[in-house]
């Protein structure tokens, strides 16, 4: 450090803070924070008629094309109707069609084609009418394999070429401008709620080069027909739909603005709920629900048998099926004795009472009780019991021969990896708690946390030997894409699970069978399942929604929870 | 008042409590090992086959248990900093050091051990629950080996136990069943499971020193184990910059020319750069695992050594007394070693602190973003990220990592200060 | 003089843009060397086709490794980054977007830890070695050793939760847009207060200390006796002749305080759900996002380079000595 004074000509920040006073800092700093406690009331919505929901993510996109997450459907789906609306039929464990866009609908006798007529006061939110033009472009544009959207490839019973794109000609003719007739091909099941797409203004996207749709403008604009339309998006902050009053579902005494409030971080969801910032929130974890009891303004509903996680035992050897094409029982996982005894080592109830606090149910079969028609109960869990697990294993050849601690047969160590994806607090408990379960029979399994997007690919390429994940289950009831040897066409059953007898329930499930028939074939299809243990079900997970009770006439079912909000109302 | 200890005093105070709390560990300890060298000699291989880490470091615990009070005896008078008056970061490290070699007579429990959730989850500090022993029916032939290996399971404790069930508290006693309870649920056992003591059926307490988390572990078990990975972090990481920085800042000062402004480049991009950036994207390209954070934390941390070594050296190179080493033949190796090492390891010992204290901080942050070591070890960090989810509920999750961060970090950066002060004493007024 | 002065810039300028070169072969190295297939680092399997293959024409993903280095290289410094796999976007625009809000938020943070750190410098300074000067002293040493994310969550639950005085995330209200202008400012100072404490508290302390030790070493020089044998009081010495002086070595500290900042502001973000670059880093590197991520660090590295860039250039200014040769 020298000595010498330096120049004085140069005026760093130090000198002019130095060169104030010291009182006059201080009474600026007195001013400006009287200033702000002056500010410091709460802010809750201000306007009633106004719903502020939290979300835990952005979207990408307001187009339903590319609607790939699930805030992204519900919120598109607010905006671009579809033909028919479903709701779920509690008693009956069913879904039920009501009219949407389509007015009425007449099935021909046989099935093979359908006439739909259009309410004709539809309007899309820039003024033009919605016709039948608008409904056929839609199948064509989710259908394009150029397009990429979501549903892309799921059109089965309608008429495709070979890229899975609707064959435009052989399956709408246009009757007018608000009626068409759909064929089908022979042989096919075609279904209402396939058909249920949202619809988009032909006027806007049958403009747009197909390859462009992806990056186009109009996502974030859009042009819609719903009962909501966009207002504005705030991004990472929160995104304003306001009520269609031109809408033929508008009700001026229904909720006029839906507003979506991004709070990536669940603590402050929690926080904010509490303190009135925001009026719904799904997702809830189960040990905050006694804190939110105790606050008299909120209502919580439990909605169980959507979404079951499970631990995926790969059935087959991956190295045989990668280097000779040949489908042998996986070395560790293959034989089901073993399987069993797995899931005897797994204490699946202690997972859920601990963490999930008795909300949600032991998963035993992946049919849902929901499906209150077709679920069996007289499936029995196989419950945590060391000393079985440990009989079935030793049966099986598995001991300890080199007192290491760990399993082992014909020189291969009971030893392997768990995958599961991340950013599910639920998984990384289990996981842990697995983890010891296993160890306490001999087993040694580490743990392996992908993010989604390299989980998903691991799964479709079968590289896993074993993983934690979860099904979202279809409604209606759909077995085969997950259950079916045919491991060509069943992308879905990632464990690679097969037997015959499922098969035959499985076919035989699809032709048109009596109701008795079809209830013995579900019975029977989880049976066989609970005896063969392809994997370990877990539990069935709740999904809690909890809302401020000034909302009304709103309908929490396994369909959703804002589905049908156009019909909340309001009560302070 | 104050306190004029010595720093082999505290050792001393230390080793007496170690006595005091854990007397039976220290037992269990003695007898694993006696059990060892029976089993040693009986069959040789067997032995160093079963010889695995947590074998290795239970048995050094307790050599380092009984090496320190005879070095203490002994060396009293000769090593200098046993003499070094006691304050309060001197004490703090010699905690550290101590809680580091003896973890496994610290706690006896395995840190990632849990059981009975419904009993052990979120317990607050200082609270109990009961203990059921059960007998463990014992199959085994009675030979050297199996007695061994039960033995050591029953003392180097797993994740998990058989022989042990948890329950809030008891129920009246009845002559042929144990009544307990598990969160308000009554359960029953037959008295012939339980092992018995004079007829007793054996019940323990256990108290959790300071709270469990949300899987029923014990906190401060987790402290101790984590303590290890960081200090064990720290070493590593800076071990890894002083080797580096030393090599790279003699190379540059001594060969100067092209490679010295390609090294200072590069120091200065390294220096001007937010290194968590660089070390959050390379731990997101490769995995992140232990041995990856050790790495890449030793590498962010190079240049300030570098920069002191090198302008040393530069300095120094042009000294009369080089120039004749050079002349003489004297090897560049040994130029290095005796003329310019102690020269500059005053500022490096400095440096080297404040770099350890810096990737301890580093680490913790790594590992409350989610990118640290794993969860196969438990971190500070971690152990927050964690607390954070249960603020509301479990403070103590939060406090006690946060805090045992915060005295490790605060001791790291007190005690570079006063070495500072050491190496360059200034005229105090 | 002045052409001294511009050499001196053209040095610098240089210097800069060398170490500009060498980050971004780094981050080429690093994709190169990662494990996984390279092109995915550019090219998500969501993305469509078309935009792939603008991307992999504009990188020169398929062509040999040469050809793809020198396009590598020349992308970055147009600004070409890639297309970010969540957002669809360019990746130059996404990070512009948070960029200037972590921008914001790191200036305010600097000069609040500037003004801070002086005022308690000066008065510490002025009681040397009585009780609050030994006090501030510890304090600052505590609040050095605590890490970031522990203060912020202590912050957070004393302040957000327990006392309901601020907000607990987020950096706007709902209503913000019905709110008037002076309002909405007020708003987001609201929401910015317990973040701001949190990024400047390790700083403060760092600052207070450095500030402390060399207005401590200045006033125990002999000139300083001096002058107060000359009649001057105190006041005039601190500001005439202390100040300045100290002044020189801060400014390094402070161009390297700028990279401490920007690495808190990661965390800080993530904390409080800011809509800053820190929390998009994160984001980015959860959901895999490379192109993002590797903008971000790009971004972070180029931004850091200018700040010192222009310290130096300050400091430059105000040592002139420092022209005369080693600018090393």
């Amino acid at each position: 450090m020298q000595n010498n004074k330096l120049d004085r000509e140069l005026i760093p920040i130090f000198y002019i803070v130095g060169r104030m006073s010291f009182s006059k800092l201080f009474f600026i700093a007195v001013l400006s924070s009287a200033v702000l406690f002056i500010q410091c009331e709460k802010k809750t919505p201000a306007e009633s008629n106004q719903v502020v929901i939290g979300i835990s993510a952005d979207v990408q996109t307001f187009n339903p094309l590319f609607a790939f997450s699930v805030d992204e459907g519900s919120i598109t789906e607010l905006l671009y109707l579809g033909l028919f609306d479903f709701r779920w039929d509690e008693e009956n464990g069913d879904l039920k069609s009501y009219p949407m866009l389509a007015e009425h609908w007449e099935w021909a006798k046989d099935s093979s084609s359908i006439k739909i007529f259009l309410r004709d006061d539809v309007y899309w939110t820039d003024g033009e009418q919605l016709t039948t033009d608008d409904v056929i472009l839609s199948f064509d544009l989710f259908s394009d394999p150029e397009v990429n959207s979501r549903l892309y490839g799921t059109f089965r019973n309608m008429y495709t070429d070979e890229s899975n794109h609707i064959d435009i000609k052989k399956s709408f003719k246009e009757i007018s401008k608000f009626a068409l007739t759909v064929y089908f091909p022979d042989n096919s099941k075609p279904k209402l709620n396939e058909m249920s797409i949202p619809i988009l203004p032909t006027h806007i996207y049958g403009k747009i080069k197909r390859d462009e749709l992806n990056t186009s403008e109009t996502n974030f604009n859009p042009v819609s027909n719903g009962p909501f339309k966009f207002l504005r998006w705030n991004r990472n902050q929160n995104i304003t739909l306001t009520a269609n009053t031109k809408s033929f579902l508008y009700k001026p005494e229904n909720i006029s603005e839906l507003i979506f409030k991004i709070i990536p971080d669940y603590t402050s969801r929690t926080m904010q709920i509490n303190k009135g910032e925001i009026d719904l929130m799904e997702l809830v974890k189960t040990e905050d629900i006694s804190d939110i009891e105790k606050n008299q303004s909120f209502n919580f509903v439990s909605v169980v048998g959507r979404e079951y996680d499970y631990i995926g035992w790969n059935n087959i050897d991956l190295e045989s099926l990668s280097k000779k094409n040949k489908i042998e029982p996986h070395k560790l996982f293959g034989n089901k004795n073993v399987r069993i005894a797995l899931s005897h080592a797994i204490n699946s109830q202690e997972i859920l009472e601990e963490y999930l606090l008795n909300y949600g149910e032991i998963a035993v079969t992946p049919v849902s009780k929901i499906f209150k028609k077709y679920y069996n109960p007289d499936i029995k869990l196989y419950d945590y019991n060391i000393d079985k697990a440990k009989k079935i294993f030793a049966a099986e050849g598995w001991r300890d021969t080199n007192n290491n601690g760990t399993l082992d047969k014909d020189n291969t160590e009971f030893r392997f990896t768990l995958y599961f994806p991340s950013g599910n607090p639920l998984r990384n408990y289990a996981s842990t708690i697995i983890k010891n379960n296993l160890a306490s029979v001999g087993i040694e399994m580490k743990i392996v946390n992908l993010e989604m997007g390299s989980f998903i690919d691991n799964l479709y390429e079968k590289e896993m030997d074993a993983w934690m994940a979860a099904w979202y289950i279809p409604i209606p009831v759909e077995l085969k894409p997950y259950w079916y040897s045919d491991l060509e066409m069943t992308p879905l059953n990632f464990v690679s699970y097969q037997n015959k007898q499922i098969d035959t329930i499985i076919d035989e499930l699809e032709q048109k069978i009596s109701d008795e028939r079809k209830k013995e074939l579900y019975f029977k299809f989880q049976e066989i399942i609970h005896d063969d243990q392809p994997v370990t079900f877990l539990y069935w997970i709740p999904n809690i929604t909890v809302y401020n009770k000034r909302i009304k006439n709103i309908h929490i079912t396994p369909l959703g929870s804002i589905t049908h909000c156009w019909e909340w109302k309001i009560s302070d | 008042m104050k306190f004029k200890l010595k720093i082999w005093q505290l050792i001393s105070a230390l080793w007496l409590l170690i006595i005091l709390l854990q007397f039976n560990r220290l037992i269990e300890l003695a007898v694993l090992w006696i059990k060892y060298f029976l089993l040693c000699f009986n069959d040789f291989g067997v032995a160093i086959s079963l010889l695995d880490f947590k074998l290795l470091d239970s048995l050094l615990a307790l050599i380092f248990f009984i090496v320190i009070p005879l070095l203490l005896i002994s060396y009293r008078r000769r090593i200098k900093f046993l003499n070094y008056k006691l304050n309060f970061s001197n004490g703090v490290i010699i905690i550290l050091l101590i809680t580091f070699l003896m973890a496994p007579i610290i706690t006896s429990e395995n840190p990632d051990f849990q059981k009975n959730l419904s009993v052990t989850k979120h317990l607050t500090p200082l609270s109990k629950v009961k203990v059921l022993h059960l007998k463990i029916e014992d199959n085994y032939e009675s030979t050297l080996l199996n007695k061994f290996l039960i033995y050591k399971r029953e003392i180097i404790r797993e994740v998990f136990d058989e022989s042990i069930i948890y329950a809030d508290s008891m129920g009246e006693m009845a002559p042929d069943k144990i009544i307990y309870y598990q969160k308000n649920i009554m359960k029953e056992l037959p008295v012939e499971k339980l092992i018995e003591n004079n007829g007793i059926p054996l019940i323990t307490t256990k108290t959790f020193l300071l709270g469990t988390d949300e899987f029923g572990r014990n906190i401060f078990t987790r402290l101790v184990y984590s303590l290890r990975i960081s200090l064990l972090v720290g070493t590593g990481a800076v071990l890894i910059s002083f080797l580096l920085g030393i090599t790279m800042g003699f190379i540059a000062g001594y060969k100067g020319g092209l490679i010295d402004t390609v090294f200072n480049r590069f120091a200065e991009l390294f220096l001007a750069f937010p290194v968590i950036y660089l070390v959050v994207l390379i731990l997101a390209l490769f995995s992140s695992s232990l041995i990856a954070v050790v790495i890449i934390l030793g590498i962010s941390g190079w240049m300030s050594l570098f920069k002191i070594v090198r302008g040393e050296v530069a300095s120094l190179k042009q000294k009369d007394y080089i120039q004749t080493a050079k002349l003489l033949g004297i090897k560049t190796n040994r130029i290095l070693f005796k003329e310019i090492l102690p020269v500059i390891i005053a500022p490096v010992i400095v440096n080297l602190i404040f770099q350890f204290s810096n990737v301890i901080l580093a680490e913790s942050a790594l590992s409350y973003l989610g990118l640290g070591a794993g969860d196969s070890y438990p971190s500070w960090g971690a152990m927050i990220q964690s607390g954070q989810e249960y603020i509301t509920k479990a403070w103590w999750m939060i406090i006690f990592p946060g805090g045992c961060l915060v005295v490790t970090l605060f001791t790291a950066n007190y005690f570079g200060r006063r070495i500072n002060k050491f190496f360059n004493p200034r005229l105090d007024k | 003089m002045n052409n001294k002065f511009s050499k001196a810039v053209i040095k610098r300028l240089i210097s800069s843009l060398i170490t500009l070169f060498l980050l971004i072969s780094l981050l080429f190295i690093l994709i190169r060397i990662s494990p996984g297939n390279p092109t995915q680092k550019f090219i998500s399997p969501e993305l469509s086709p078309e935009i792939a293959k603008k991307v992999a024409e504009d990188f020169n993903l398929n062509d040999p490794l040469p050809e793809q280095y020198v396009s590598f290289v020349t992308n970055l410094i147009r600004g070409d980054l890639g297309i970010s796999y969540n957002y669809r976007m360019p990746v130059i625009f996404v990070v512009w977007e948070f960029l200037s809000f972590t921008l914001v938020i790191a200036a305010i943070s600097f000069l609040v830890q500037i003004i801070a750190s002086y005022y308690l410098a000066v008065y510490s300074v002025q009681k040397q070695n009585k009780t609050t000067d030994r006090l501030i002293s510890n304090l600052s040493l505590i609040f050095y050793s605590t890490p970031s994310f522990v203060i912020g969550v202590i912050l957070i639950y004393l302040f957000a939760v327990q006392i309901d005085l601020f907000p607990t995330s987020g950096f706007v209200s709902l209503d913000y847009d019905s709110l008037n202008f002076f309002e909405k400012i007020l708003d987001k100072i609201h929401h910015l207060i317990l973040p701001l404490i949190t990024l400047s508290i390790t700083g403060i302390a760092l600052f207070y200390r450095y500030l402390r030790d060399n207005l401590e070493d200045i006033y125990q020089q002999t000139f300083i006796m001096q002058l107060r044998a000359n009649g001057l009081n105190e006041n005039t010495i601190l500001r005439k002749h202390v100040i300045p002086n100290a002044i020189g070595p801060l400014i390094s500290v402070a161009g390297i305080e700028l990279g401490i900042l920007l690495s808190g502001t990661l965390i800080t973000e993530v904390i409080f759900s800011l809509p800053g670059m820190g929390r998009l880093t994160i984001d980015s590197i959860l959901t895999r996002d490379y192109p993002l991520i590797i903008g971000c660090t790009f971004a972070a590295g180029l931004l850091m380079i200018l700040t010192n860039f222009f310290a130096d250039l300050l400091k430059l200014k105000i040592d002139k000595r420092l022209l005369r040769g080693n600018v090393i």
